[in-house]
């Protein structure tokens, strides 16, 4: 680091400093890869669910025999 | 920290909530035809094995919150009686099915059942069934002894086969075809709990793979059958381990790397060491006392409640049986108590086989706690366990915290004792370890 890159460092308040130890860096990131894999299996689950069907197989075998009742 | 009974009961009130829901809305629902009793518990068993199937999954997910809240004991407990009971849903749901199929449309059981299996996904679920099926098969007492750990724990991974093949065939089921949102809440629970068990069971122990670089630093022989693996790694703070907790652990080497086993520290941990010591049980185990120095080490966890944090009374006894020391040694390092009022009795058939003695003993002589062999035949009056000889041993036992981890058999019949004994249950804190 040259001197003035290490001066104007010096000047920067300590908070706003990048102070964040790797340890905690590291468990943001794997609270964000959480939260971002249940945001996966959110959008999945009402994919899935909007696409699911809407009659069912069985539905359709029991208006078969309601029909051939009459 | 909230004690895990309290948390657990709470869970399990959440989940019966849950299954009466489920049931509750097939029969609300007005989707059960009305030609006859099979139909109906035909879908209700459907609905229930559906719902208690992703509640199998969540449980055991590994999810810290559930394995340190509730404790992997307790999960182990409900996994099984659970798993037992969906499989049970499951082949109720098949059969009553089929009934209800050859009574609506007047045909035999053979002809409705190739009736059924030709519906879009219904073979799926069929073959997801045949694998339940096998696995509750494999998990009965008397089998079980006969399969190796490797086979079962194989076996059991299967389950997520099952499962995901299931599941086309339920959310097309006509307790919930046609009602939109009830399929989506469906769907999620499902999605929520493969995430669940992909974030805790898959992404988690990569990560700590690739974060602590755990490996294999020594083995050394501790008894005939017993051995210590003690493993070095960075950052081992992070993991927050604490004694008494135990991982599942995967030694990564050609013969090795296929199965996980579950063992507790035998040490306190540190920044850069992990110890475990294990008894050779099987071929699998043995395999272990095999592993290479500087081999890598793939570990899931820590997992359990068993830890000092629990202790609320202001004595505390250690029971330890056999290899069931492991988590008492390290928790017998830490546990600092006013007066060191702790007490360990350890357990053992014969003096060979009391494991990590020479340390126990330096323990006691540091800290002034006190350590109790009984060791010889359990038909030996002086070797006996019940909560009146325990008390004998350290005085009033109501006044102390009991951790226990032993044989499924000793562990019963200490806790059994106590609890008749009228000792308080929330001062009993176990961990059992048995697959």
């Amino acid at each position: 680091m040259s001197d003035t890159a290490f001066e104007l460092g010096r000047r920067i308040p300590r908070v706003a400093r990048l102070a964040i130890a790797p340890s905690s860096l590291i468990r943001w990131i794997l609270r964000i890869v959480t939260v971002g894999l249940f945001g996966v299996a959110t959008a999945a689950g009402v994919s899935l669910g909007m696409s699911a069907p809407e009659i069912s197989p069985t539905s359709v075998v029991h208006q078969h025999v309601a029909l051939s009742d009459r | 920290m909230r004690p895990p009974r309290l948390i657990a009961n709470t869970l399990l009130a959440l989940i019966w909530l849950g299954g009466a829901l489920a049931v509750l809305q097939v029969v609300l629902s007005g989707g059960v035809p009305s030609e006859g009793g099979a139909s109906l518990v035909a879908h209700v068993s459907g609905m229930a094995a559906g719902y208690g199937a992703a509640m199998m999954l969540i449980l055991m997910s590994r999810s810290p919150w559930l394995e340190r809240g509730v404790g992997a004991h307790r999960l182990a407990r409900w996994h099984g009686r659970g798993g037992q009971v969906v499989i049970i849903l499951a082949v109720v749901h098949t059969l009553l099915a089929v009934q209800a199929w050859a009574e609506a449309r007047s045909t035999d059981r053979m002809a409705a059942t190739r009736a059924v299996l030709s519906l879009p996904g219904l073979t799926a679920a069929l073959v997801g069934m045949v694998i339940l099926l096998l696995v509750g098969l494999a998990s009965l007492r008397s089998l079980r002894r006969r399969i190796s750990y490797e086979r079962w724990h194989f076996l059991h991974l299967l389950t997520y086969l099952a499962v995901a093949l299931a599941f086309a065939h339920q959310l097309a089921g006509s307790d919930l075809a046609g009602r939109r949102f009830v399929q989506i809440a469906w769907s999620l629970l499902y999605t929520y709990a493969f995430a669940l068990v992909l974030r805790w069971r898959v992404l988690q122990p990569f990560f700590q793979l690739w974060r602590h670089r755990l490996r294999v630093e020594e083995v050394r022989q501790e008894a005939p059958d017993v051995m210590s693996v003690l493993m070095s790694g960075r950052h081992l703070d992070e993991l927050r381990a604490e004694p008494g907790q135990f991982f599942r652990w995967r030694f990564l080497t050609r013969t090795t790397w296929h199965a996980a086993y579950p063992f507790s520290l035998s040490a306190p941990p540190t920044c850069e060491k992990l110890r475990i010591t294990v008894k050779a049980r099987g071929d699998g185990t043995r395999r272990i006392f095999g592993v290479p120095i500087g081999a890598l080490v793939f570990a899931e966890g820590p997992y359990g409640a068993l830890t000092p944090r629990r202790r609320r009374r202001p004595r505390v006894l250690l029971i330890a049986g056999g290899v069931g020391i492991t988590p008492m040694r390290a928790m017998f390092e830490v546990i600092d108590l006013p007066g060191k009022d702790v007490t360990l009795v350890y357990r053992a058939s014969s003096e060979q086989d009391l494991v990590l003695k020479h340390e126990l003993d330096e323990i006691a002589e540091r800290s002034g706690a006190r350590v109790v062999y009984l060791v010889g035949p359990s038909t030996d009056a002086a070797n006996e366990m019940s909560a009146r000889a325990l008390n004998r041993i350290v005085g009033d036992l109501s006044d102390h915290d009991v951790y226990l981890c032993a044989s499924p058999r000793l562990a019963t019949r200490v806790r059994d004792s106590l609890m008749l004994g009228g000792f308080p249950r929330h001062q009993l804190h176990e961990e059992r370890f048995s697959f």
